[in-house]
Parts: C-alpha cells; sequence; structure tokens
C-alpha cells in the first residue's frame, strides 16, 4: 500500500511519510452492557499521501463514523489516529480545533457555506479564522481549477447546488490542507454537478497532489478514487484499487446478498 | 381543538425559548401589581394612622390663612385655654384636653446632631395627652413631668440610640429646651417617619408657644352615644365664636389630613406605572421578535401543516393560543411577583425610617385582575404580527428550504413610512424649540416625541443596516474574520435587530433627554446664580422651616471679616393697587444692600429707589396687571400693623427663577408701620465677606451657628452643589425606575441571541468544523450583541439628546436657558450599553461553545 510519494507537496513542512493519516485499532461503541453498540471495530487503516480514496460500505455499516474520527470531528473509545505523526485521539478540543482549520480541509454532503460570506469570502474562511493571509497566487490557481473566477461575489443563495459544492471544495483546497474529508459530497447533486464536482477532486489529486478521503454510497462517485475501502459492520471488509463504477456496484452487489444470506 | 393542542405543545416544547419572555411579562405584570399594592397598602396605613391620631372632634384657631399653614415667624397660631374649659362644658362631651403641637422645632442631641428625618418627615414637638395614647403607648420609663424631662417616640430612639436618661434639646423660636430623657414611646401604628418629641404641658406651652395658657388646638372625645356630628355642633355652640374657631370631626380631619398625603401618593403611583408602562412597551418588542423568531424556525413545519390542510385561520389562532399560555403563565407570576416587590418597596421604606407593617398589605380584587388582564392583552396583541405573518406562509414551504428572501417592497413602504414619520416628529420637536408659549410649545414637544420615537422604531431595520455598518468599521474591523462575521449575522435579520435594538433604544433615549435637560437645569440654576448673586453665604433653615431667631442673627453678626449682612423678612400684608384691586401678595423686607446679594434687573426705574423712605419695587407682572408706572403709590396695609402708601420706585424684570415677582422694600420703612413684637423674623440671612476674607469668614460663620444646629450656612460653592445633588437625586430615582425597562430590554438581546444560536446550529457546526475555535465562536456571538446593543444605545442616545434639546429651548421660556449636554454621562451610557451587550451575550454564546459539532452539522 505504500506507493512512492512522486508528488512534490505543496505547503506544510517537508520531509513527510507516504502516509498521511492513519488508525490503528480503533475502536468507536456508543452506550454500555445490553444496549452497547459498536460503530467501529478495530479498524486498522492507512491514508496514503496524494491519492483519492473513497470510503464506501452500506448504512450503518461505519463509514461516517471512521471520517469523522480521522478527522478529528469525533473521540473514539479506543485505538490511536495519526494524522502524519501527530497522536489526535489525545488532542484537546483547542488544539483539535487548531489540528482541522490548520491541517484538515472538509467538504460535507449539504450546508457548507456561510450564507452571510461571499463565495470568496467562504473560500478563505478558514486561513481568515487563523488569521492567515491566503497566497494569492494558490488561490487564482484553486479559484480558476473550480471555475469560480466569474462568481466570487456572489451569496451562496446565489449559487447552484453544484456551485456551491466548487466553492466548498475550493475552501477545502485553498488552506492547502494535509487531507480533505469529504462527507457525500456529491449526495445532493444531479448527476451533471456531480461529475463536475468528482472531476474537480480527481484534478486536485492529479494536479495538486492533494490527499482526499471520501465518503460515499454512490459507486459512480467512488470510481473517480484511486482507492476504495469497503466497510461493514465497522470492519474493513474489503479495498479495490483503481476501480470503475461497474466494478464498485458489482461489489456492492457482492456485500448486499452476503447481508442477507448471513 | 388540535389547534388548542399542537398550539400547547408547541409552548412546551420551547419553553426555554419562552421563559426570557415570560421574564418579560412577569416584570412588567409585577411592576404594576407591586405599584398597586403598595400604594393601596400605604393608603390604608395612612388610614390607620390619620383615624388614630384625629380625636373625635378637633377644635384648632381658624387663621387667615388655613389652619394647617406655618406661619412666618414661627410661632404656631394658639387658642386660650378658656377655650378648652368652654368646649368640656359642652353637652356629650367625655373629655376636652388641650393640646400643644408645634412643627417648628429641631431636636438635637448632645453633640448638636439632628434627631430629625432625613427624607423630609417633619420633627414634631408637643404635650402628652390622653388622646395621644390611642396612637401611642408608653414602652419604657414615663411621660415628661417637668421642664427637665421629655419623652421621645422609640423610632428615633432606636435610630440614634438613644436611652433614658440622655440629653435632647428642643430648639423652637420661642424657647430653647434641654431635658432629660424619662421616657419613650412606641407607635401603635404606622410611624410615617417623623421625629416626635413630648414635653410636659407647661413647658410646651411657654417654650413652644411663647406663653402660659394657651394651646394650638382642642381635642373633645364624645360620651357612648354621641355621634362626632352631633359633638361637633355642640362644641361649636358651646365656643360660641364661630370665626375664631375650625372644629373638625374625626372623619373631616383624617380627610383632609389624607387630601395631602393622597395627592403625593396618586402622583407616585402614576409616575411608577407610567415607568411599568414603558417597561411593558419595551417588552412588546421582546414578544414580537420571540414570536417571529419562533415562527421563521417553523417555517417548514407550518408549511406542512398547510399543505395537509389547516387554514390560514387555524395556523394564526395556533400561534395566538401560543401566546395566551405565554400571556397567562407570565402575568400569573407576574401578581405573585408584584407582592414580592410592594413588600420589597415596603422594606425600603422601612430602611428609609418609615415603619410599614406588612400587615396592612392590602391587596384589592381589582390589582391581579387588571395585571393579568394587562399582562394577556399585551401578550396576544404582540404576537399577533407574527401570527399573521405564520398565517400567510404557503404550503410550498414545506418543500422550499428554510429562509425566504426579505420583501423588498414592504422595506420601501417602511422607509417611507418611517421617513415621514420621522420628519414630522423632528418638525414638531423644531416648532417647540420656537414656540412663544409653553402650552402649545410642550404639545408640540410630546407631539414630536411620539412621532420620532414611532419613526425610529419603523426605520429601525433600515437604520439598523447603516449603523451596524458604521459602528463595524469602527469597532469590529479590529477583531478581524470574527469582527467581520459578527457584523454580518447582525446585518442578516435587519428587522430582528432593529427590534431588539429598538426595545434598547426606548430605555436610553428616555435616560439621554432626563439627563441633558437635568444638566441643563443644573447649568442653568448656576449661572443664573453667577449671573444675580452678589452675597458669597447664604444661612438658611437646615430642615424644618424656621425662621432665624435674633441671637442667632446677632451671633452671626458678630463675625469679624464680614462686609455687610443681609436681614430678609416676608411681611404679610395686604396691597392695594391704583386701580383697586385689592392682593394678598406680602413684601419682601430687606435690607439695601440685598440688591448686591441679588442683583435684579428692572424693567424701569432704579432699584436703589426702592429701598428708600416709604418706597418700594413690584413686579413686571403684577405692575403690568394693574397698569402701575414707577412713581404710583400702592396702599400697603400690614397684617398686625399700620397701613402705608409707598411709592413705586421700580418695576422688576420677571425674567428670573429667585424671587420672581417678589416685591422689595427697606426693613426700615416696614418697621415704621409694624410693631417690633410684630416684626417676623429673618427666613433667610445673606453675607458678603470682605475682599480676601471669604475662607476665614466662612468658618468663622459656620463656628457662629454652631450652637444654633437648626440654621446652615453655605458658601456659593456648597449652595450649587447643594442644587447640583437635590437635581441628581431625582435623576438618580428616575434612572432606576428606567431601569426596569432596560432590564427588559436586556431580556430581548439575549432572548434574540439565543434563538439565533439556535437558528444557526448548523452553521456553527459547520465553523467549528472547518477550524473555528470555541473562544472565537463566543467572542463572535459576544461581538454580534454588542453590536446590536451600541445600535440601539447610539439610536436611543441620540434621540433623546435631541429631545432634550428640543425640551431645553422649550423651557428656556421658564428660565431654562443654558442648554447643556452631559456628555461624560451619555458616553458612560454608550460604553456601559457596550457592556450590556457583553453580559446578554454571555448565556448564548456559553451554550454555542458546547454545542456539539457533530450533531450541529447534523441538525435538520
Amino acid at each position: 500500500m505504500t506507493t512512492a510519494v512522486t508528488i512534490p507537496r505543496h505547503g506544510g513542512t517537508g520531509g513527510r511519510t507516504a502516509v498521511a493519516a492513519r488508525a490503528r485499532q480503533v475502536v468507536k461503541a456508543y452506550g454500555a452492557g445490553e444496549t452497547r453498540v459498536v460503530a467501529l471495530d478495530h479498524v486498522d487503516v492507512d491514508i496514503a499521501r496524494g491519492q483519492f480514496t473513497a470510503i464506501m460500505g452500506p448504512s450503518g455499516s461505519g463509514k461516517s463514523t471512521l471520517m469523522h474520527c480521522l478527522a478529528g470531528l469525533d473521540t473514539v473509545s479506543s485505538g490511536e489516529i495519526y494524522l502524519d505523526e501527530t497522536e489526535i485521539t489525545q488532542l484537546k478540543d483547542k488544539k483539535l480545533t487548531q489540528l482541522r482549520r490548520d491541517r484538515i480541509g472538509f467538504i460535507f454532503q449539504a450546508f457548507n457555506l456561510l450564507p452571510t460570506l461571499n463565495a470568496l469570502e467562504n473560500i478563505t474562511l478558514p486561513m481568515d479564522i487563523a488569521g492567515r493571509k491566503p497566497d494569492a497566487g494558490w488561490l487564482r490557481q484553486v479559484v480558476e481549477t473550480v471555475g469560480l473566477a466569474e462568481r466570487l461575489k456572489h451569496r451562496p443563495t446565489e449559487l447552484s447546488g453544484g456551485q456551491q459544492q466548487r466553492v466548498a471544495v475550493a475552501r477545502a483546497l485553498a488552506a492547502r490542507p494535509e487531507i480533505i474529508f469529504g462527507d457525500e459530497p456529491t449526495g445532493n447533486l444531479d448527476s451533471r454537478a456531480g461529475a463536475e464536482v468528482l472531476t474537480f477532486l480527481r484534478k486536485s489529486v492529479d494536479e495538486l497532489g492533494q490527499t482526499i478521503v471520501m465518503v460515499t454510497h454512490d459507486p459512480v462517485a467512488a470510481s473517480y478514487a484511486d482507492r476504495v475501502l469497503y466497510l461493514a459492520d465497522g470492519r474493513i471488509v474489503d479495498e479495490m484499487h483503481n476501480p470503475t463504477a461497474d466494478q464498485v456496484l458489482d461489489r456492492m452487489k457482492d456485500f448486499d446478498a452476503r447481508g442477507r444470506t448471513s | 381543538m388540535t389547534v388548542w393542542k399542537t398550539s400547547r405543545r408547541n409552548f412546551f416544547a420551547h419553553k426555554g425559548r419562552m421563559a426570557l419572555s415570560a421574564v418579560a411579562v412577569l416584570l412588567s405584570v409585577a411592576f404594576v401589581c407591586g405599584t398597586l399594592v403598595f400604594t393601596d397598602t400605604m393608603n390604608t396605613t395612612f388610614d390607620k394612622l390619620f383615624a388614630a391620631t384625629s380625636a373625635d372632634v378637633t377644635v384648632s384657631p381658624r387663621t387667615a390663612r388655613g389652619a394647617d399653614e406655618l406661619p412666618a415667624n414661627g410661632e404656631p397660631v394658639s387658642l386660650p385655654a378658656a377655650a378648652v374649659e368652654q368646649a368640656g362644658k359642652a353637652d356629650g362631651v367625655k373629655t376636652a384636653e388641650g393640646a400643644v403641637t408645634s412643627m417648628s422645632v429641631t431636636v438635637v442631641d448632645s453633640h448638636n446632631k439632628n434627631m430629625g428625618s432625613s427624607t423630609g418627615a417633619p420633627t414634631i414637638a408637643g404635650n402628652w395627652t390622653q388622646n395621644d395614647l390611642r396612637s401611642m403607648e408608653i414602652t419604657s420609663g414615663h411621660a415628661p413631668r417637668g421642664p427637665t424631662e421629655v419623652m421621645v417616640d422609640a423610632d428615633t430612639a432606636d435610630k440614634h440610640h438613644l436611652k433614658i436618661g440622655d440629653e435632647l434639646r428642643t430648639i423652637a423660636v420661642t424657647g430653647d429646651i434641654r431635658a432629660r430623657i424619662s421616657g419613650i414611646a412606641s407607635f401603635k401604628v404606622t410611624n410615617p417617619g417623623a421625629a416626635v418629641v413630648y414635653l410636659d404641658t407647661a413647658t410646651a406651652q411657654v417654650k413652644l408657644l411663647g406663653k402660659p395658657d394657651v394651646f394650638t388646638h382642642i381635642s373633645v372625645t364624645a360620651k357612648p352615644g354621641v355621634s362626632d356630628a352631633q359633638l361637633k355642633k355642640n362644641v361649636a355652640t358651646a365656643l360660641g365664636d364661630s370665626a375664631a374657631y375650625k372644629l373638625r370631626t374625626q372623619q373631616e380631619a383624617a380627610d383632609a389630613n389624607k387630601d395631602s398625603m393622597g395627592s403625593f401618593l396618586d402622583v407616585m403611583k402614576y409616575a411608577m406605572l407610567g415607568f411599568a408602562g414603558i417597561a411593558f412597551l419595551v417588552g412588546i418588542f421582546l414578544i414580537v421578535n420571540t414570536f417571529s423568531m419562533l415562527v421563521a424556525q417553523r417555517t417548514r413545519e407550518i408549511g406542512l401543516m398547510r399543505a395537509i390542510g389547516s387554514s390560514r385561520k387555524q395556523v394564526n389562532r395556533s400561534v395566538l393560543i401560543e401566546a395566551l399560555f405565554l400571556g397567562v403563565v407570565g402575568s400569573l407570576l407576574g401578581v405573585g411577583a408584584g407582592i414580592g416587590v410592594a413588600v420589597g418597596l415596603m422594606k425600603l421604606m422601612n430602611s428609609m425610617g418609615m415603619n410599614l407593617s406588612t400587615e396592612d398589605l392590602t391587596i384589592a380584587w381589582t390589582t391581579p385582575v387588571l395585571g393579568l388582564t394587562l399582562g394577556i392583552v399585551v401578550t396576544v396583541f404582540a404576537a399577533y404580527i407574527p401570527a399573521r405573518r405564520a398565517g400567510k406562509i404557503s404550503p410550498m414551504a414545506a418543500l422550499r428550504d428554510a429562509g425566504t428572501p426579505a420583501d423588498g417592497r414592504a422595506g420601501r413602504v417602511r422607509a417611507a413610512i418611517g421617513l415621514v414619520l420621522t420628519l414630522a416628529g423632528g418638525a414638531a420637536l423644531l416648532a417647540a424649540t420656537r414656540a412663544d408659549k409653553s402650552s402649545e410649545g410642550s404639545l408640540f414637544l410630546g407631539a414630536g416625541v411620539v412621532l420620532t420615537l414611532i419613526g425610529f422604531i419603523v426605520i429601525g431595520p433600515l437604520l439598523a443596516g447603516f449603523v451596524v455598518r458604521v459602528l463595524s468599521t469602527v469597532v469590529l474591523r479590529m477583531f478581524g474574520p470574527v469582527g467581520r462575521m459578527a457584523e454580518r449575522n447582525a446585518l442578516r435579520n435587519p428587522r430582528r435587530t432593529g427590534a431588539t435594538g429598538a426595545a434598547l433604544m426606548i430605555g436610553l433615549a428616555l435616560v439621554a433627554c432626563l439627563s441633558v435637560v437635568g444638566s441643563s437645569m443644573v447649568a442653568s440654576a448656576t449661572e443664573e446664580l453667577d449671573r444675580s448673586v452678589g452675597a458669597d453665604f447664604i444661612v438658611q433653615p437646615s430642615g424644618n422651616p424656621q425662621p432665624i431667631v435674633p441671637q442667632a442673627a446677632k451671633a452671626l453678626k458678630a463675625v469679624p471679616g464680614i462686609e455687610h449682612f443681609t436681614d430678609y423678612k416676608a411681611v404679610s400684608a395686604k396691597l392695594t393697587a391704583p386701580d383697586g384691586a385689592v392682593e394678598d401678595e406680602g413684601v419682601v423686607a430687606a435690607d439695601p444692600t440685598y440688591r448686591d446679594d441679588l442683583r435684579r434687573e428692572t424693567v424701569s426705574g432704579n432699584l436703589a429707589d426702592a429701598y428708600g423712605k416709604d418706597a418700594m419695587s413690584v413686579g413686571d407682572a403684577y405692575a403690568t396687571r394693574h397698569r402701575i408706572k414707577v412713581g404710583d403709590r400702592i396702599t400697603v396695609a400690614f397684617k398686625d400693623g399700620g397701613t402705608a402708601r409707598l411709592k413705586v420706585a421700580a418695576i422688576t424684570s420677571d425674567d428670573t427663577n429667585v424671587d420672581k415677582g417678589a416685591m422689595y422694600t427697606n426693613i426700615t420703612t416696614a418697621e415704621k408701620y409694624v410693631p417690633a413684637d410684630k416684626m417676623p423674623k429673618n427666613m433667610i440671612m445673606f453675607a458678603k465677606a470682605q475682599d480676601g476674607k471669604e475662607k476665614e469668614a466662612y468658618t468663622a460663620l459656620k463656628d457662629a451657628l454652631a450652637a444654633y444646629p437648626q440654621y446652615t450656612v453655605q458658601n456659593q460653592a456648597d449652595f450649587k452643589q447643594d442644587l447640583k445633588d437635590q437635581i441628581g437625586q431625582l435623576l438618580n430615582i428616575v434612572y432606576g425606575l428606567l431601569a426596569l425597562a432596560i432590564i427588559v430590554a436586556v431580556l430581548g438581546v439575549v432572548n434574540t441571541l439565543a434563538l439565533s444560536v439556535v437558528e444557526r446550529t448548523r452553521e456553527i457546526g459547520l465553523m467549528r468544523a472547518i477550524g473555528l475555535s470555541r473562544r472565537q465562536l463566543r467572542r463572535m456571538i459576544r461581538l454580534e450583541s454588542v453590536v446590536i446593543a451600541l445600535f440601539g444605545a447610539l439610536l436611543g442616545l441620540g434621540l433623546g439628546m435631541g429631545w432634550g434639546t428640543a425640551a431645553q429651548k422649550l423651557l428656556a421660556l421658564e428660565g431654562l436657558g443654558v442648554l447643556e449636554i452631559p456628555w461624560p454621562t451619555i458616553l458612560t451610557v454608550f460604553v456601559g450599553s457596550a457592556f450590556v451587550g457583553l453580559f446578554a451575550a454571555l448565556v448564548p454564546a456559553f451554550r454555542a461553545g458546547r454545542m456539539n459539532v457533530l450533531n450541529a452539522i447534523a441538525t435538520e
């Protein structure tokens, strides 16, 4: 799983390993005793740097929980999560917030943007919060990549759903995070707008060397990824490299069938 | 029925959000009920007091000006002891007792410390009679038995730690009594704060009234079965001379006493109800805002209700029923709290020396009814607009995302209406400043105040956009992106920001207006004093109105370093103008130096000539009324003296606050016609120090008065400070009452923020996810709160200063010539409101900070 790191990294300090994030024996359980529900059951995973990883699985498989834990949005019951060399499960809220701000980018399914800020302000928001000046050249490049140069002064309500998600992608990219997490970023879009957004994500991996982890249940979306992880009952049950939509779909059907017979 | 059910469920589902609105209703209702219960209780208390203190029939001498007025020379009018015997012989009389009472006294302890009330309640000295036993009982020691014994009331004894054997000095104009306390008497009814001392009858007669065998009134008790009215008739017949005596039954005496007390209580009641009304007005904004936000948050839910077949009316009604719940709950609690407020006010009065007993607590049935009605009607009325808006929500709203775009047309209509109202109000204020007559001017002023207030409320949301932007460039920008987001949030719903700010605006506008008028009053008075007063020192009675006894005047005049002293006496006299009109004006008899002590403008003639032989001056108004010119003669019939024909030598201008309309003549002129023993004593004295000796003279004058604690000497600076303190005290009371309205407004800010935080849960979750720290989040909410508060403050202070300035210009007709804007106060209020904003944001910011990021993002 250790792919050679040939793509130059943007931002941050040098001397990186090939693994952007990893989880070791991560358990996430809700409740206790009889009512204990295990969402993640001793998960080990490595997220390769400069790759586009998709996490798939049926509802309740723990795929969103895994992403939230990796992103420092949720706490784990046991186990360790590393972002690069930083062990994040021990961090307090303040450090965790800084980590999300400076090293992680987010794209949510919906409601990604602050309605009071225009597109550009939304894009630079994480850097504004951190009190950092955005790199003008990089910003221009990101904005051009996602094709929003004409709409920077628009408020979110004046943008289409696809445009809004592209702004969200631009925001995630603009701060040059080590890793971007997407929580069904195309879940609310029609197939054309969804394809647009996914193309940009793909492009940012290929051209900008970005690391992306995306949760999805859409085989077409997953087919844009370099690698697909399959979760079921809180465990990683399978993975696939350079998949096509059909392959993903077939594999899903497999799981479904197995799920029904078991 | 389903409407009822959904309303009830909604109400209880949102009880947290309803709580603050309920508190607003509660506070307003509590203040109304508290005021009513308190004033009713005061009335009960005074009824009891007056019933207990007056005898079945009281006989007092009939004086020219009414029995209760204090005579100018400080000697109470008396009736002969023989009258007591006469009255005692009347049919149906059980007892007739001569009583002595004087309020022209000062009581001090052995350290010359005044024992009197500091709150304006009188000091009373008298003899101890059987009638007093109805309202008091001797709780230790015994009643005074000779000139060396005195009895004091228990409240005064407690307050000043007096015990039996201590020396008390009772100073009257006609005598000075040093006696040891022989007994202490407690009030059986409420003591309204008066300090009371009892002397034995002979001492009281000689020392308080100046001669033996006289009394101030007779207390007559009826035999069983004789009515007070019958008794009054019998005693009147027995006394014969109906012109000399005034008789009152217990009921009549109580009524007369209550008249003066009652009107004071009424003024207090209506003033307090006025402030409660302002709190209600502010509360309306809070309720409108709360319901608007609840309706906005439920847009989808209401859309769904409409989609599945609820009529507009049903939706509308369901919101109003929720308001009804709120009104009922808030008002019920408010009525309860009102009784608490009344008890609190009574405790406050007790701490100021007025012993009100909670046993007298009077709750008229009208009080809770009024409180409930007012609370419920106001709440439902305030919820009507949001309810109508809820009814207008289309079924489509269920399908759309929450948040409807602002109605542009409504904004323009609003702007137009608000602008017209504000301009009309501004024009009215301007007209008020230019008015020639104060009656018509005050009409303009009133209209201007109301119109500008409504105008500002209407355009508030539009002003919010502008003002918030300006404030942000000044204040928020330094907080970087957090400040910018706070600005955007405050601007997001201008109507909400406008209404929240307007609530604060109302209270602060009144504060600003009153502080401008108050400091203009001080400035105008100071300016006038500077302009007109030439005297360095003024000597006046300290508490009770007591003329300056000759010994004290003599002691003062012995002080070295004084250029001159001026005696000032008010002499009663009937004046007959050349046109034959008779007026009971009286004249001021003063030393000629008085015209240097108080410089007066003259319309014609020379004021110095008025102090010449058989000359006088008159006021402009009197002169105009009777067409008097300099050189005319006026017939002056002095009371207890001869009649003079005095030449008018000067006409003084009435454009003044001091001695307005006074007519001056020389003391030597008055002395020619009034016998020395009938000559009134000095009301007031003025003195001017020799150059450079002001300081020494002041100290010496104070020393000279050490033995006369009933008088105070002040220099100009102290006098001005006194004036300032008096106005300041009055303003503080008013500010205190306005605090209620401001508290309600602050609750409004808290509510708006709390609901905004709930509304923006997802947004907050998003911002936290992408790296906004808790501190930054809390700061963002605090800044939003501060900017809303500053917006309200800016509007309120601006409006209030406008009102205050217009009021001053109008009152310039009444001598309020100088406009002074109290910038320190205004600035303090402005900065203070920023802190109010911080305070209001405490809880909402804390709750926002505690939100779980994942849950927040996941909320619908």
